[in-house]
């Protein structure tokens, strides 16, 4: 029992009279976030969307498979893996693509042009603390649909060949998924 | 109503008041008068201590800022954002501090 003059006594040795929760063990501020904002995204994903999560107990690292069912990337399978950073929701999710793909917007390396994924903007497009990991999902989906964007490119080249010719476009897209986005 | 009928005098006065008033209650709904009640970057309530607040104890010290497009936030909160980038995270205008306080 906790009794006053025990608690004097630790008091007048010196003893920490409560030890404070240190701050490294306490869940982060993204953690807490992640919980919700993890279900919520689960619960409302895209039909042509996957979520996995390598390790359960890691809820700001996972991967997103995209299988569009329509449009020049139909018949692919295209993954993502997307990391959460600790300052989250302040900076917004990092997303890289692991299959190799011809499209304007994600470049051959796996970097992505996506403006809801940019931390700094100065129009409103880019990231701000009001999105979530479903908004994240969505807009990756997009790029495969009404998102895509050739007159923003961040592959010239795939844009550019789009604009020469685009039955030729369709084919190099196609021998990609061939060569690189089977399952 | 029947017995009143061919009366003219005083219990026809009696029918008029049918019902007389014995106790009433008056209920009342209230909410706070601003335009969003939750703070976007950290989704609890303004009127509540912010996420990290509530981590680090520190309930007492949060405050709620508002702005001159009228939206509310934590203002811990804010001024993490604002760092990042001076528009509001609701309407993306500039951002501009109304007003500081509880």
């Amino acid at each position: 029992m906790i009794t006053l003059s025990k608690k004097l006594k630790q008091a007048k040795e010196g003893k920490p009279v409560e030890i404070a929760h240190s701050p490294d063990k306490r869940a982060s501020i993204r953690d807490k976030l992640l919980v919700k904002e993890v279900q919520e995204m689960e619960s409302n994903l895209p039909p042509t969307c996957k979520v996995t999560f390598d390790d359960p107990d890691k809820l700001h690292q996972f991967n997103i498979t995209i299988a569009p069912d329509e449009g020049f990337w139909h018949g692919g399978t295209f993954d993502f893996d997307v990391d959460v950073p600790e300052d989250y929701n302040i900076l917004p999710p990092r997303v890289q693509c692991n299959t190799r793909i011809w499209h304007p917007n994600i470049a051959e390396n796996g970097d992505i042009c996506l403006s809801l994924l940019r931390e700094t903007s100065l129009d409103a497009t880019g990231w701000s603390p009001t999105r979530t990991l479903k908004d994240v999902v969505w807009g990756l989906n997009a790029l495969f649909y009404e998102l895509c964007d050739f007159d923003d490119p961040l592959n010239l080249e795939a844009a550019e060949h789009w604009l020469r010719d685009k039955e030729s476009f369709q084919e190099k897209v196609t021998s990609y998924i061939e060569r690189y986005a089977k399952r | 109503m029947a017995d009143t009928g061919g009366d003219n005098g005083p219990g026809k006065k009696a029918a008029d008041k049918m019902f007389s008033l014995k106790k009433w209650n008056a209920v009342a709904m209230w909410s706070w008068d601003v335009e969003c009640d939750t703070c976007a970057i950290c989704r609890v309530q303004v009127m509540d201590a912010c996420l990290r607040c509530q981590a680090e104890n520190k309930q007492e010290d949060c405050v709620v800022v508002w702005g001159e497009c009228n939206h509310s936030f934590h203002n811990c909160c804010m001024s993490l954002w604002v760092k990042q980038n001076n528009r509001c995270p609701l309407c993306q205008q500039e951002w501009v501090v109304q007003r500081i306080g509880k």
